[in-house]
């Protein structure tokens, strides 16, 4: 019988390697087993590249744009309903930035772990995946670091609303997420396609929002 | 062709690997073949896997997944194919290595293309 890497190995490895390319990825990894040593070194090589390809593949530097100006702009909108408790502080806009830059991470990790084979995953997961990690960033802000974590309920606002606005551009701008057979790629291309939408449209949106947001502060503040 | 299209030197490496593979290209074969093709220097597999993805992207490439076989642990085969485009941009490579390489003949006179042809000769078996 031909040796192989351990089972344990292989089911981290295969954690590891993004879902789009598992498959391959890890029967070529098999293929080439000699040794434990160098199983866990190819794939100590192989899978840093690998994340960071699948995520160039589904990340559009356009949509990633808008959404950090949504998250950013939502955690600052919640302070301001709250108080506006953080944005007096000398680092205010920093404290707000945190959580925004951590929702944008899990949004962009949770968009390079999902599969679009059969189907393009919900539009809502990756957000989701995003403010969950923002708040447990936060969490651990509070224990660590209480002075730089911004107040529960500033964060419970923001991260519902980054949801809620996250969701619905998704809805509108679906990010692309290279399905496995070439055949569904080029369908989703020429969906995007007929659907004409561009980054103008997307640049356009992301104002629109900005106004309506800045209203509700507005309004908010009165 | 725009800019955008144009082949790097690993992608050149990598196109023309799936394109002497023919049906057998797929990502073990592939590196052994590109590390052959960039001798001396080392090429590793994450490169490869990144080129492909690239390529793919590009449209020079098509892939396809193969029945799973019981040496790779029972898993599929991602088999790869050069697309007319791919061959399109392989042949301006081509001809542009042909150009850089009769320029410089032209230059250091035809001693230097017969030593470099044995070298060559010497080199590749």
């Amino acid at each position: 019988m031909r040796a192989g890497p351990s089972r344990v190995a292989e089911i981290i490895v295969a954690l590891l390697v993004p879902p789009a390319c598992r498959e391959e990825v890890t029967g070529d990894l098999h293929e080439r087993y000699r040794s434990p040593l160098r199983y866990a070194a190819e794939a100590l090589q192989t899978v840093p590249l690998l994340i960071l390809s699948r995520m160039r593949s589904v990340t559009d530097p356009q949509l990633l744009l808008l959404q950090a100006f949504v998250f950013y702009i939502c955690f600052l909108g919640a302070d301001k309903l709250n108080g506006g408790a953080v944005l007096r502080d000398a680092w205010g806009l920093v404290r707000c930035a945190i959580p925004a830059v951590m929702a944008l991470l899990g949004l962009v990790l949770a968009d390079t772990y999902s599969n679009p084979a059969p189907r393009p995953p919900h539009p809502a997961r990756s957000p989701l995946a995003g403010v969950l990690i923002a708040a447990a960033s936060q969490g651990l802000l509070a224990i660590g670091r209480p002075e730089v974590a911004i107040p529960r309920l500033t964060l419970l606002y923001g991260c519902g609303m980054s949801l809620l606005l996250s969701s619905s551009i998704r809805l509108w701008f679906p990010p692309f997420l290279r399905p496995v057979s070439p055949g569904q790629w080029m369908q989703q291309a020429a969906e995007a396609r007929d659907k004409g939408l561009s980054g103008t449209a997307a640049a356009l949106a992301a104002v629109g929002i900005g106004i309506l947001l800045l209203l509700v502060m507005a309004i908010a503040a009165k | 062709m725009a800019a955008s299209d144009a082949l790097g030197q690993f992608e050149q490496v990598v196109l023309t690997a799936i394109l002497a593979l023919r049906e057998d290209a797929y990502g073990v074969t592939i590196h052994a073949k590109a590390q052959e093709l960039a001798h001396p220097k080392a090429v590793s597999l994450g490169a490869v896997y990144v080129t492909l993805d690239r390529l793919e992207d590009k449209g020079f490439v098509s892939s396809w997944l193969t029945d799973p076989t019981p040496e790779r642990g029972g898993r599929a085969k991602r088999c790869y194919r050069v697309e007319a485009l791919g061959e399109r941009a392989l042949e301006e490579s081509a001809a542009t290595a042909k150009r850089i390489f009769d320029t410089i003949a032209q230059v250091w006179g035809k001693q230097w293309a017969r030593q470099w042809g044995k070298r060559w000769r010497k080199e590749t078996g």
